[in-house]
């Protein structure tokens, strides 16, 4: 069960809430990204098991940021977050190496549950 | 130059001839003993003499009467019947007052080598545009301005090589045009070049010995000089079978020439695959071509020519052409004469393309704008509104959960009724968003867009092909989707139909997308302000949209877009 996790987002409202849901269903938030950049070099520093990642950030593509993150050494589990649904990305959720995909609209301590596990 | 004058040149060019022919007569006759070693074939039979001395220069002098009365005006005959005298003057120098004298030698000496320069005029008279280079000029100045000079037979052959190897730079250098152009010169002109020198071998050096096979050997080189003048002369008679070609063309006109005939009817009747029909616009005071795309004229030290016809101040076209056609000028605007009504209305006609290439991309460039004001819109929602509505339901998702662990059972039903609402409210703003610019026609390409409309679609809908290579240009991808958006629309709400066909496809420089549906067709396209906006949206970016929707059938709307 991924324990550690990581918050990339460039809204801080939403990492706060997002972080408070992962704690209600007993995960350690360790880190917060605003950036894709910032991702990458905080998932090195840090090493969560988890990274809750927005797919539109303002540097990097999502998608880019959760290949690179996979095909590291020990890479963390990847789930990708947006306020748009999976329709609007198509085949692209596919193949970058992302444990799934959730719209920030599903967010919440049930549907996290069911995802990550008790 | 009068007519009298005229003849009266004529008259001497041929009086030269035959004093030059009755001092051979007498230099054979009464001095054969005396005078026979000035002469450099004086081991060569008395005929070998006369050919030599006599047949370059008569034929030069008869092929430059004929052109001379053929062509008044062009001082082409006049500067042939000249290289004719000069090369007879060895001859005359044989005459019975100077054959014996130090007049005949100084006569000889001075005035002997004059046909090579007159030649060279007579090269650029012909073809005006041979440029003179620097060496050139100077050889000319010394051989007009000291003629003893000239006599030490250095200069005009030296002039004359230069000469040819300008000719023949022009001939490796040149297009097709400029080599027919060249052709009745080039190939004497090499042969005289080889011929003279082989000439002077045999002849002067004594290479030959056997008199009956070294006179033929000495006469034969002959047969390329006498192909020079002849050339000349082709040249000139060429003009005048070209000038009917022209009138092929005018008959054409009058059987009707479609504008796009034009250039190539030009081009056939100038002889010059080359040749360019451009046309005046004077709303942009440039010239263009029958696509509306500008054209420059060629500048003056170019190898393309240019005729502009009509007024200077309000031209109608341009005729851009190798400037080997330079000399000949009158053919070509005869030839443009012809032509002229029929160039003011292909004119009209490209200024009417011109418009309508304007009108096409401003109407693209309209369409290019909406789109993107389109993405701005979308990407203000989903990081405006959407995001501040996402913050709040997950507010009230914590605050379900902190009502449930203060065992508030009411409250977190409360809260999960604002959640169910409040996440309706963000699938419409999703959906609208979604409607004004698709995320996923930017984020992966027109294919897997159209694809996640079929699945959205609550009726069947079948996606077969692709695009072969990959993605096209944004805009034509936006209004390829549009138009499977808007059929897939109308299909649901008007065919009554339960299933839909979307084929894609690209080929030829096209790419094709047909929206067909299983329904009751009988629409009539032009009654839907959708379908007349996508075909708006369509032509903008150069396609087309055809809508068929027979009763019974079913509709079906294809759309066709260029993309080579």
């Amino acid at each position: 069960m991924p324990d550690r996790v990581l918050i990339v987002d460039d809204h801080t409202a939403f990492r706060r809430l997002a972080g408070r849901l992962l704690e209600e269903i007993g995960r350690e938030v360790v880190g917060e990204a605003g950036t894709g950049k910032e991702a990458l070099s905080e998932s090195r520093r840090l090493k969560p098991d988890l990274v809750l990642l927005d797919i539109q950030l303002p540097d990097l593509d999502g998608f880019a940021v959760a290949t690179t993150l996979t095909s590291e050494p020990q890479p963390p589990a990847v789930l990708l977050v947006s306020s748009r649904d999976a329709a609007d990305y198509g085949p692209r959720l596919h193949g970058c190496g992302a444990l799934g995909f959730i719209t920030k609209a599903d967010l919440s301590a049930e549907s996290l549950r069911a995802l990550l596990g008790a | 130059m009068t007519k009298v004058q005229r003849r009266l040149i004529q008259a001497v060019a041929l009086a030269v001839v035959g004093l030059a022919c009755l001092s051979e007569v007498f230099y054979i006759n009464v001095l054969p003993n005396r005078l026979v070693w000035q002469h450099p074939l004086a081991r060569y039979p008395p005929w070998a003499y006369v050919v030599v001395d006599i047949v370059p220069g008569s034929c030069f002098v008869l092929a430059g009467l004929i052109a001379w009365s053929l062509r008044p005006r062009n001082r082409v005959g006049l500067l042939m019947m000249g290289v004719g005298v000069g090369l007879l003057i060895p001859a005359v120098a044989l005459s019975p007052p100077l054959a014996t004298g130090i007049i005949g030698e100084i006569f000889l000496v001075t005035f002997g080598s004059v046909w090579a320069v007159v030649l060279i005029h007579l090269v650029r008279s012909f073809y005006v545009v041979v440029p003179l280079s620097g060496l050139l000029q100077w050889g000319l100045l010394v051989a007009h301005v000291f003629p003893l000079a000239t006599a030490a037979r250095v200069i005009p052959p030296a002039c004359f090589v230069v000469g040819l190897g300008l000719v023949v730079r022009r001939w490796v250098l040149g297009g097709r045009a400029r080599r027919r152009s060249l052709s009745p010169l080039f190939w004497p002109l090499v042969a005289f070049t080889i011929a003279f020198p082989l000439y002077a071998a045999i002849a002067l050096a004594g290479l030959v010995s056997g008199r009956s096979l070294g006179s033929l050997l000495v006469v034969s080189p002959l047969l390329f000089v006498v192909a020079l003048p002849l050339g000349f002369l082709i040249g000139l008679l060429r003009t005048g079978l070209d000038m009917s070609s022209v009138g092929d063309l005018v008959v054409r006109l009058s059987d009707g020439l479609a504008p796009d005939q034009l250039q190539p009817a030009l081009a056939r009747a100038l002889h010059d695959p080359s040749l360019e029909v451009v046309y005046w616009l004077p709303t942009h005071a440039w010239f263009a071509d029958l696509e509306g795309q500008r054209v420059d004229l060629p500048t003056a030290d170019s190898e393309r020519a240019a005729s502009v016809l009509g007024d200077p101040a309000a031209p109608v076209a341009a005729l851009l052409y190798d400037s080997s056609l330079v000399h000949e000028g009158q053919l070509v605007d005869t030839a443009a004469a012809a032509v002229n009504l029929a160039l003011e209305n292909a004119r009209l006609q490209v200024e009417l393309r011109a418009q309508l290439e304007e009108v096409r991309q401003s109407r693209a460039r309209l369409v290019d704008a909406a789109d993107s004001e389109r993405r701005r819109v979308e990407r203000d929602l989903h990081d405006g509104a959407q995001q501040q509505l996402v913050t709040l339901l997950l507010s009230l998702q914590l605050t379900k959960t902190e009502a449930l662990k203060h065992r508030a059972p009411a409250t977190a039903a409360m809260v999960e009724a604002n959640i169910v609402a409040l996440k309706k409210a963000l699938a419409e703003l999703r959906e609208l968003a979604r409607g004004i610019h698709p995320t996923i026609l930017t984020q992966a390409g027109l294919v897997p867009a159209i694809l996640a409309l079929g699945e959205r679609c609550p009726m069947r809908v079948d996606v077969t092909g692709d695009l072969g290579d990959g993605h096209l240009a944004p805009q034509l991808e936006a209004a390829l989707y549009f138009v499977v958006a808007e059929a897939i629309t109308n299909a649901v709400k008007h065919s009554k139909g339960r299933r839909i066909c979307v084929a894609i496809g690209s080929g030829s420089g096209l790419a094709t997308i047909e929206v067909a549906d299983d329904g009751m067709g009988g629409a009539d396209p032009s009654l839907g302000s959708g379908l007349r906006g996508l075909s708006d949206r369509v032509a903008a970016v150069g396609g087309r949209l055809v809508v068929t929707s027979d009763p019974g059938i079913g509709t079906s709307v294809r759309a066709e877009i260029p993309c080579g």
